[in-house]
């Protein structure tokens, strides 16, 4: 009864998978992921599409009427925008009354002018609005232009005055993108989710190695298939969590997007930000990572006697160097640094997506660098067996990094 | 198919393992290894299995005409001394992830592992914990996950530790009935009670040498040569016992240690000459005896060198 390898391998696969598998909280966080998009999406069709108005109350500083009862002050027209100012008589005693829950106005303006003329605007609201600073901005718009009529200043004359000068970067290097903020903000999302996919995958293959060779499971293991196919099985598991963690953090992460631009911001959904061509460039590097990391963590781990009181538990934190390096060197995506980053195997697959998030790059060069690393990743799977191999069945004692370096070119018996 | 270790010698760091060990085991047979802590059991099945290699000597199988150097693992059937399944799983899951990974289908693993267990009587249970288990039910468990495929080689490494009377004797008919399918079965024990009602064939090892190999039932006619006659005459008489290995206990009784060159009928016809005999008492070693006394032997042997 011979065994199939790719058979093993799958079984392995989905034993390493399924071991770290909590279904229950599982099923929940994606409940709550789908209801949180549903809100979002509902949200969208059954909100009043009508501007909302707010009723302000505008009062002068010492409590009294305006001097004409039937009108705002000259300078104030009746509604700007969305605002509707309607004269009141509002002293300081009845303000808790007048922004009750009940009243019909949304706040109060307190209308005065200084001993230079100038205009002072205080306003008073029950709470904190996201509409106020829409206010000021209305309000002192609305005065800007009663100063420009009130100097003799004509429209082209006040536009020149709040924009003296017309601001613009170029960039010589062609393939900087122009919005600079958007590819910021999506070179360092893809540095988070490499960095949550990373710790996944090494946090828990590191609980799955240490906890199997203490339960004493590696012998009777060893019996049945080979080193090599054990942990290739075992970091496959780990790289399907790594990509699940990656893949559930992006939704998640747009998600909370989408409820912050829909429902609180009460604007349209937009993902166009995104740069869909750049996601399959991503899944390639981030797999690459993640077998890389997850191989130097099986290796580590099966070579710790006793993960509380190892040394080389501190090794563990190796594989976050390139993701600390490529955030170090992505202010300048052109830069020698993350250049040489992007196609050094052991970095690249932090350092090139981020470089694609932010400059445009020619096909050939993620193409070479994903090579390189291919490469890497066939010698690296090689070693991290033998070191498997020589680790799992040390008991007691903890090879040295001498050991470990000899393992590394060549399995011993 | 038979499986030769010839010559085979292996050293962790200065410890010398295995020092020039030699035997052979033959398809169908039960062979026990017995020997104390540190007698190097472990070390020969761990090269056997193919885990280490000898760091001299040759370890050979044949199977359809194809040599190997260790039994492959398509063939083996291993409990290891280290035993640990995984505990958060069930009993089933367990037995069942073994028996695919050794090849068995699904259907066929699960029918297995239910034959199984119930031989065990740990089928109501299959579905529990493995962790909520008592340790000897744990080693049962795993004693099934070695097997349940049919290997043709089965080695299992101390299958009665940790186990009380009654499962102990549980094992003796698993074993049996895993010849009576065919298969060959290594196991090493301290146990001299067990190992007799079992092994066809024994190597008794100390600190990583041959002390006896053989058949057990030669291992007994060795026992029984080294057997002792207690003599009491009716007074007291001190006389010397010529062509005999003795000792006076008291000034009436005389113990004959009986050896091959011991002519049985020539001692009892001399004792008249001696005295009048009393009572003649025989005295043979059993095999648990013999197993320290040979163990002792050796040790003392090898301190000498």
């Amino acid at each position: 009864m011979k065994s199939n390898k790719s058979r093993q391998l799958w079984l392995v696969t989905s034993w390493e998978f399924i071991q770290f598998f909590k279904w229950k909280q599982e099923l929940a966080s994606k409940l709550i992921m789908l209801a949180i998009a549903a809100m979002v999406f509902v949200w969208q069709y059954v909100q009043d599409d009508s501007e909302p108005s707010y009723r302000i109350a505008v009062t002068q500083n010492n409590g009294e009427k305006l001097a004409d009862e039937d009108a705002v002050p000259t300078d104030l027209p009746a509604k700007i925008a969305q605002f509707e100012f309607i004269q009141s008589s509002v002293s300081a005693s009845s303000l808790a009354t007048t922004l009750s829950e009940e009243s019909a106005y949304d706040a109060v303006l307190l209308y005065s002018r200084d001993g230079n003329g100038q205009r002072k605007l205080t306003v008073y609201s029950q709470e904190k609005q996201a509409w106020l600073p829409l206010l000021q901005q209305t309000l002192l718009q609305h005065y800007s232009i009663v100063y420009a009529e009130q100097l003799g200043l004509q429209a082209e004359q006040l536009s020149l005055l709040t924009t003296p000068a017309t601001f613009v970067v170029n960039f010589m290097d062609d393939n900087v993108r122009e919005d600079d903020g958007v590819s910021s903000a999506t070179a360092i999302g893809m540095i988070v989710l490499l960095a949550i996919g990373v710790f996944t995958s090494f946090g828990q293959l590191f609980a799955g190695v240490t906890g199997e060779k203490q339960q004493r499971v590696t012998e009777q293991l060893y019996s049945c298939i080979s080193a090599q196919t054990w942990v290739d099985g075992k970091i496959c598991g780990q790289i399907l969590h790594g990509m699940k963690a990656m893949v559930s953090s992006a939704i998640t992460g747009l998600l909370i997007l989408a409820f912050v631009t829909v429902i609180v911001k009460g604007q349209a959904l937009d993902f166009s930000f995104l740069n869909w061509a750049l996601v399959p460039w991503l899944l390639l590097f981030a797999l690459a990572g993640l077998y890389l990391c997850t191989a130097f963590m099986a290796a580590i781990a099966a070579a710790i006697d006793d993960p509380n009181h190892s040394a080389k538990t501190s090794l563990m934190l190796l594989p976050l160097v390139p993701i600390i390096l490529t955030f170090l060197s992505m202010d300048n995506p052109s830069g020698w640094a993350l250049t040489f980053l992007s196609y050094f195997p052991l970095t690249a697959f932090a350092a090139m997506p981020v470089k694609m998030s932010l400059i445009d790059v020619p096909f050939w060069q993620p193409l070479i660098s994903f090579c390189l690393m291919v490469v890497l990743c066939l010698w690296v799977r090689g070693a991290a067996g033998r070191l498997f191999k020589m680790g799992m069945v040390m008991y007691g004692k903890e090879p040295t990094l001498k050991d470990m370096l000899r393992w590394v070119i060549k399995s011993e018996n | 198919m038979k499986l030769v270790v010839s010559q085979v010698s292996k050293a962790y760091a200065n410890v010398t393992a295995i020092n020039t060990l030699s035997f052979s085991v033959s398809q169908g047979e039960i062979f026990a290894l017995l020997g104390p802590n540190g007698a190097g059991k472990s070390s020969i099945i761990r090269m056997i299995t193919g885990f280490t290699k000898p760091d001299s000597g040759k370890i050979s199988l044949t199977i359809d005409g194809e040599t190997f150097d260790a039994i492959p693992s398509h063939t083996l059937g291993y409990l290891p001394e280290d035993r640990g399944l995984y505990p958060e799983r069930t009993l089933l899951k367990n037995i069942m992830y073994f028996a695919q990974l050794n090849g068995m289908s699904k259907a066929d693993a699960a029918v297995e592992a239910d034959h199984w267990l119930d031989k065990f009587d740990l089928l109501v249970r299959k579905n529990d914990q493995l962790k909520s288990l008592s340790k000897g039910n744990q080693q049962k468990v795993q004693l099934i996950t070695a097997v349940i495929h049919n290997p043709k080689w089965v080695i299992l490494d101390e299958p009665f530790s940790g186990l009380d009377p009654v499962n102990q004797e549980k094992v003796v008919t698993f074993l049996s009935e895993l010849t009576a399918r065919g298969m060959t079965v290594i196991l090493s024990a301290h146990q001299m009670a067990m190992v007799e009602k079992l092994a066809h064939r024994i190597l008794l090892m100390n600190r990583g040498e041959a002390v006896f190999y053989g058949k057990l039932t030669d291992f007994q006619q060795h026992a029984k040569t080294q057997s002792s006659l207690k003599v009491t005459f009716t007074e007291s008489v001190v006389h010397q016992v010529e062509e005999a290995d003795y000792e006076w206990i008291n000034s009436k009784t005389l113990k004959v240690t009986i050896t091959a060159n011991t002519t049985l009928s020539r001692l009892l016809l001399s004792l008249p000459s001696i005295g009048d005999v009393a009572n003649v008492h025989s005295e043979s070693l059993d095999l648990h005896q013999l197993y320290l006394n040979a163990i002792t032997n050796h040790g003392v042997a090898l301190d000498e060198k």
